[in-house]
């Protein structure tokens, strides 16, 4: 389960600093998918930074636990390890590293922190040329440096490659919606349903409905001005996307 | 010592006068005397001269007292390639030598045309001799391709060696050199003329240690259709200096002259690169890679000269990209194009800056450690400098690799 309580945080250095994280309590139990809708300025991927541990944003309160674990006080690759997985809003172009080169490394350097027994390069081979499959992915791209010259809907789906090829405990995903046409959207949802498993959760971070037609959440939250002012049901998707965010914020207040 | 010798070197610090007892010491020699006086007249070079303000040999070479480390391992050593051996102590060469390559060791010292550019040179010519040849000649002729290996190492005072290769016409060779140091003081100058269409592939592998100085000349010189592809990979010593002079001579030269290095705390890479297009229609290329540590320097100086008349379409491309991986690190870089000619394409790049922090949260957070996700990073950054060794292209990425995951 992902705990997190009255959590603040702020973003930038000295009397520049300015709170985004304002007392955001959240829990998904294991097994369970969330869904937080927020209008632009949120927080939205401040939380998910936060949570993943990104330099530049700093923790003022409150607490965040994966399974007990207090990720706050780990390192980013800590976290990785303790299965918690980002699916970046704009995933990051490595150039020089091919993209199977750096998932072996990161899925042997989470094996390794865990004391396990590295994949051997068959069975490596073997898995991603499944997960390819289910994701309609050229292997060929597989072999090309991360994210160079990948147009915006083959650096999500390669997101989702990542996250099935590592299969981590917790799934944070970003804005996954945004910059896919339909096909794409559907494609990647497939891969996101796949991993939907009694043992593991998800939130996922969106800013529109469209995706919680193709990823059903169990519990939806709407994050404003830095904390949980609402949750409820999937149709609380519907509702934010008749009325707005202007109507539910308002409510709410 | 005569009163003379000493005069030699203005002001002399212990190690210069080192030097010139170990001249004396050395069989008299009409042109001995010209290149240690070409040596003389800035001695160790430091910073008052131009060329060395980020490369102190006076300031670090305190005296040549033999440092006590254990020499580096060799990993461009291959079995079934014909390897010399240059040692304080002597000079060692297989008996059975490949076909098309033929030595010839030589107790008089041959002349050196322009010792007083490269003072590092024209020392190490001055002081080879004794147990070593005063000149090494060897002779590449056409017919298959040569490969060579040459070893500088050892513990002493000083490893001086000179070595002048004739690439005969259409001749080709694959030379691999590995500076391991382990002498206070290691000086090579290496000579190359290239007959018309010879090629020549280079790799220079240096490594030495915090105690060291070590000054690795190579003076090349080009006639038509003539190639070479030099690949450098440098960790750097207390000094250490890899000096590249390349003369395009006639058209139709191609050139490609590239380096990395890595440079951890206390220790200092420098490569230095001098091309003349001295005829038309001649190509260089250029890329030069660089990481350093806190309390490492790294220092690179590029000129083209590209000349009125002799100069015109020269297409030459030089680039110097570094990384400073932590804080308290240092890079040099001073990029010069003297270009004369009017009908010509220079480019140039010369960059320095931090790893991107987008970048290492993103390896971090898919589980990678950040002392391997920087190694990743960087290594993939200085590998296309690598690329032109070609065969030995694996081994060069793996010290790297190796350095990047342990010592950085």
């Amino acid at each position: 389960m992902l705990k997190i309580e009255n959590l603040s945080a702020t973003v930038g250095e000295g009397e520049d600093a300015k709170t985004i994280l304002n007392g955001l309590s959240l829990a998904v139990p294991t097994g369970e998918v969330h869904a937080i809708m927020g209008p632009n300025g949120a927080g939205k991927s401040t939380l998910s930074y936060v949570l993943t541990g990104r330099e530049g944003y700093a923790v003022t309160g409150g607490t965040a636990t994966l399974n007990g674990a207090d990720m706050l006080a780990l390192e980013p690759e800590a976290r990785a390890a303790a299965g918690l997985f980002l699916s970046f809003q704009y995933p990051v172009e490595i150039p020089g590293v091919p993209v199977m080169t750096f998932v072996r490394t990161a899925m042997n350097a989470q094996r390794k922190a865990r004391g396990e027994a590295e994949i051997s390069a068959p069975d490596f081979i073997k898995k991603s040329r499944e997960i390819a499959k289910v994701l309609s992915l050229d292997p060929e791209m597989l072999k090309r440096p991360v994210n160079v010259g990948f147009s915006g809907g083959e650096k999500k789906r390669l997101e989702i490659y990542q996250m099935m090829m590592l299969e981590p405990r917790f799934m944070v995903l970003d804005e996954t919606d945004s910059g896919l046409d339909i096909d794409a959207l559907r494609t990647v949802a497939e891969g996101v349903n796949a991993l939907r498993a009694p043992s593991r959760g998800m939130l996922v971070i969106t800013h529109y409905q469209r995706l919680l037609d193709y990823i059903k959440p169990d519990k939806v939250h709407v994050l404003a001005k830095g904390r949980i002012i609402k949750t409820g049901g999937p149709d609380l998707a519907h509702r934010l996307e008749a009325e707005g965010y202007d109507g539910v914020l308002a409510e709410a207040v | 010592m005569s009163t003379a010798l000493k005069d030699m070197i203005r002001n002399p610090t212990v190690a210069e006068l080192e030097l010139v007892a170990r001249y004396a010491a050395l069989k008299a020699d009409a042109r001995r005397e010209r290149l240690f006086e070409a040596f003389a007249q800035t001695g160790l070079p430091g910073r008052r001269i131009e060329g060395w303000r980020w490369t102190d040999f006076k300031a670090a070479l305190t005296s040549l007292d033999a440092p006590k480390v254990a020499t580096a391992r060799d990993p461009l050593a291959r079995d079934g390639v014909a390897t010399l051996r240059f040692t304080p102590s002597g000079y060692a060469a297989p008996k059975a030598l490949p076909a098309g390559l033929k030595l010839l060791a030589k107790d008089d010292v041959q002349a050196m045309g322009g010792a007083e550019d490269a003072p590092l040179g024209a020392l190490a010519a001055a002081l080879s001799g004794g147990r070593t040849p005063a000149t090494l000649l060897v002779d590449v002729s056409a017919g298959v391709p040569v490969h060579l290996h040459m070893v500088f190492e050892g513990p002493g005072a000083i490893n001086a060696a000179r070595v002048v290769f004739l690439l005969r016409p259409g001749a080709e060779l694959h030379l691999s050199e590995s500076h391991l140091g382990g002498a206070a003081l290691s000086a090579s100058l290496i000579e190359f003329t290239l007959n018309k269409d010879a090629r020549l592939n280079r790799t220079v592998y240096q490594i030495g240690g915090a105690g060291e100085a070590q000054a690795i000349t190579a003076l090349i010189e080009q006639d038509a259709g003539a190639e070479s592809v030099q690949t450098v990979l440098a960790f750097g010593a207390k000094v250490a200096r890899i000096e590249t002079r390349l003369v395009h001579r006639e058209s139709g030269s191609k050139a490609t002259l590239n380096a990395a290095y890595l440079a951890g705390a206390g220790l200092q890479a420098d490569i230095t690169t001098h091309v003349r297009h001295g005829a038309p229609s001649c190509i260089t290329g250029q890329v030069t890679k660089g990481a350093v540590l806190d309390g490492g320097r790294g220092v690179f100086q590029g000129k083209f000269h590209v000349p009125r008349t002799a100069g015109q379409q020269t297409d030459a491309s030089m680039q110097h990209k570094a990384l400073l991986l932590e804080e308290g690190a240092e890079v040099f870089a001073k990029p010069e194009l003297e270009i004369l000619a009017d009908d010509v394409q220079c480019a140039h790049g010369n960059t320095s800056g931090a790893l991107d922090a987008a970048q290492l949260f993103y390896l971090r957070q898919r589980g990678i450690p950040l002392v391997q996700a920087r190694a990743l990073l960087t290594e993939a950054f200085i590998a296309e400098a690598l690329e032109g060794a070609g065969a030995l292209e694996e081994a060069l990425r793996a010290e790297a690799s190796a350095w990047l995951n342990h010592a950085a």
